[in-house]
């Protein structure tokens, strides 16, 4: 097993394990929640687009100033929560050159909107647009403070929507990919190994009852693995999975009911060239019954060739779930990889270029799948020593 | 001799049978009323018993199934819920598309992976053999779709070289050759990912497979006579690897029919794989039913194309007794 710790796989996938369970708290928000604008790019892309910013003013600290180095931000909102009204001061915005606006009285409830209407009246400035472009209409030095001295309880919040966001940016409902990233690891996860599981466990039986039982079950069994791999089985997991409802659980039933039958002709195979060993013979001339033979000798002989090959399984199921998710076939509130892609393709990840949309999905498939590739080589490997320097990876 | 055929073609019988057994038990459990999705709720009850009637739902399920394998195997496969129109004239305009887009891609790649393939076995160690590799690696571990989103992303969206969607444009130039340009224009896409992503494949398993028979006694004893290294490879190796090739591309045939579903939903193609991704999620029974019929054809057909030309390349199998491959 000191190999394993020498395997970049082994590492990765503890990484990414960690993640699916902790990796959620690493954010403020769920990552159901709409955090900044739709599209934002990541933070580290575009630095003349402005990020999205929250900025707080209150009694204990009344001013703030920014050093503005972008272009307006895309929309502006400002809200006021206090126990104590203050009618007669105000929230002051001062641009570069001096000039100076009066926002808003420090009412309690206060909720102002850089599209409000009633807001850019009152400010002296068309209505057209969002109010933003008028309040940064220059690179330079903002203040933001409060007019008026003395004591006041409450807080001032404003929330400037800027183009970029996170470490990864948004998606089109302005959800944080990053967060969406993590999310979906969980569900890559769960669907490989549990559909794998399940899919071994099946294969296993069905190919020890077909190679030790012989005659009509092995005919039966290894028909129905000859027809399952004639045929193209996504249609039929796209109707059954539109069939059965769209539930992880479901899918997971779905996909290994359909991917059973190469771990089925591998475990036939050995179970074949076992069946006639002198040992096993000897057994039943014993009068050792089939059960027990099957319990005690043939599966712990298969067993390591399973693991190898249940390990190479995982991305088949992962790949199939991605597959099934990005054609809209899964659960809509589930977050998976697959469904952030089928999201990118069908609502205008295209016509925004977002290309931040696509990459962390579709590269997060793609290193499971060879991180459980790379695993079951090495499984493979100490099964078959043979094989050993054969391939990359 | 005959008896080989015989068997081969009464099987992939067997297993259009069973598609079509599948495929009523399939698209008939799926849920929704169908006709409630092609009349409005205001209608009264008569009409919809009419509907019912019109489209034989009102008969006793083994009555549906007989009427389905009637029409079926006339290619007769009813009015699709959705459109309105013949299934069959649907996926008459829709057919060609996908096996050019299939048939395209999968000569392209197992060319261009059995010649890589045979290369990379022959240097062993070079720079070439571990691209490979890799490439083949890359290729189990990437899913397509999100190849072709990226592909579709940098050269439709980003560099204007190549169209969004679609098989042709909106209008259609005229007849003749910009009609076939501007086709050949929109396949060109869907066409080169499915390359991309199909040829490592074919490109790894040639090279393990040449590997192994480079190391056999006969192509030692044809060395030892002195034959020209070109005469070793194309007509001593090259002949061997023949039959096991066969095998895997009949076994990644299914793979390969399941990817136009995706390719075309991709691209937005007018082709069969889409359009029954439209019938699926749109309970559109007979469509669904009709598509995937086609597409299980499809494969059955060239697995037993391919399983004629593996007794015409290996002749033991021919003498093989039993069902068994």
């Amino acid at each position: 097993m000191k190999g394993l710790l020498k395997r970049w796989s082994f590492w990765c996938l503890l990484g990414l394990a960690a993640l699916a369970l902790f990796g959620t708290r690493l954010f403020d928000a769920l990552p159901e929640a709409e955090v900044a604008a739709p599209f934002s790019k990541p933070l580290w892309l575009d630095r003349s687009l402005p990020p999205t910013m929250d900025l707080e003013l209150s009694g204990g600290h009344p001013a703030v100033e920014l050093d503005w180095t972008f272009s307006a931000p895309s929309r502006f909102s400002l809200r006021v929560e206090t126990a104590l009204p203050a009618p007669s001061r105000f929230v002051e915005w001062t641009l570069p050159g001096g000039k100076t606006f009066r926002l808003t009285p420090l009412n309690g409830g206060v909720e102002l909107d850089g599209r409000d209407m009633a807001f850019k009246r009152s400010l002296g400035l068309p209505p057209f647009g969002d109010a933003s472009s008028a309040l940064f209409p220059e690179r330079g030095t903002y203040r933001i403070g409060l007019t008026g001295e003395g004591e006041w309880e409450g807080s001032v919040k404003i929330r400037l929507e800027g183009g970029r966001w996170g470490l990864l940016g948004t998606d089109q409902r302005g959800r944080d990919i990053a967060a969406l990233f993590v999310a979906g690891i969980r569900v890559s996860l769960l669907v490989g190994i549990f559909a794998t599981l399940l899919a071994t466990f099946l294969g296993t039986s069905l190919g020890l009852a077909a190679g030790y039982r012989g005659g009509w079950t092995d005919a039966v069994i290894m028909r129905t693995v000859d027809l399952l791999l004639s045929i193209p089985l996504l249609p039929i997991l796209m109707a059954l999975a539109a069939l059965w409802g769209k539930g992880l659980w479901q899918l997971i039933l779905i996909l290994s009911v359909f991917s059973w039958m190469g771990t089925a002709r591998t475990v036939r195979a050995l179970t074949l060239t076992l069946r006639d060993a002198q040992y096993i013979e000897d057994l039943r001339g014993l009068g050792a019954p089939a059960s027990y033979i099957l319990r005690r000798h043939l599966l712990p002989e298969t067993l390591p060739v399973l693991l190898a090959t249940m390990t190479l399984g995982v991305p088949g199921a992962i790949l199939s779930e991605a597959g099934l998710s990005f054609l809209g076939l899964s659960d809509p509130r589930v977050i998976s990889w697959g469904r952030m892609l089928h999201e990118a393709q069908s609502f205008g990840a295209f016509t925004a270029g977002a290309w931040w949309m696509l990459l962390p999905p579709g590269l997060g498939i793609a290193l499971l799948c060879l991180v459980f590739l790379d695993l079951g080589k090495y499984l493979e490997e100490r099964v078959d020593p043979r094989l050993r320097g054969g391939n990359v990876l | 001799m005959s008896g080989y055929w015989a068997r081969r073609t009464g099987s992939a019988l067997l297993v259009l049978g069973l598609v079509l057994v599948l495929n009523f038990v399939l698209f008939r459990m799926m849920p929704g009323d169908p006709v409630a999705s092609i009349i409005d709720p205001n209608f009264s009850p008569e009409a919809k018993a009419r509907l019912s009637e019109v489209y034989g739902l009102d008969q006793s399920l083994p009555v549906q199934f007989l009427r389905y394998v009637r029409s079926t195997l006339t290619f007769d496969f009813g009015i699709s819920f959705l459109t309105g129109r013949p299934v069959m004239e649907e996926l008459k305009s829709r057919l060609p598309n996908t096996v050019v887009l299939l048939g395209t891609s999968l000569v392209l790649s197992s060319l261009l992976g059995t010649w890589l393939g045979m290369k990379a076995a022959r240097k062993r160690g070079s720079l070439l053999e571990k691209c490979v590799l890799w490439s083949g690696a890359l290729s189990f571990s990437f899913p397509s779709f999100f190849v072709q989103l990226v592909l579709l992303m940098a050269f439709a969206a980003a560099l204007p070289l190549f169209p969004l969607r679609g098989t042709l444009s909106v209008p259609p130039p005229a007849e003749g050759l910009p009609l076939l340009l501007d086709y050949l224009w929109h396949m060109a896409l869907p066409v080169f990912s499915l390359v991309l992503l199909g040829f490592g494949g074919w490109a790894l398993y040639v090279r393990n497979l040449m590997v192994k028979i480079l190391g056999e006694d006969f192509i030692l004893l044809a060395r030892a006579r002195g034959l020209p290294e070109r005469n070793i490879i194309l007509g001593h190796a090259f002949r061997t690897l023949l039959p096991p090739l066969l095998t895997i591309f009949l076994l990644s045939l299914p793979g390969i029919v399941s990817g136009a579903v995706i390719t075309e939903t991709v691209f937005s193609l007018h082709g069969v794989g889409r359009f029954l991704l439209e019938a699926v999620t749109g309970h559109d029974y007979p469509a669904a039913g009709a598509s995937f019929f086609l597409l299980a054809l499809l494969t059955v057909s060239c697995n037993l194309l391919s399983d004629l030309l593996y007794g015409l390349t290996d002749p033991r199998v021919r003498m093989e007794r039993g069902g068994g491959r």
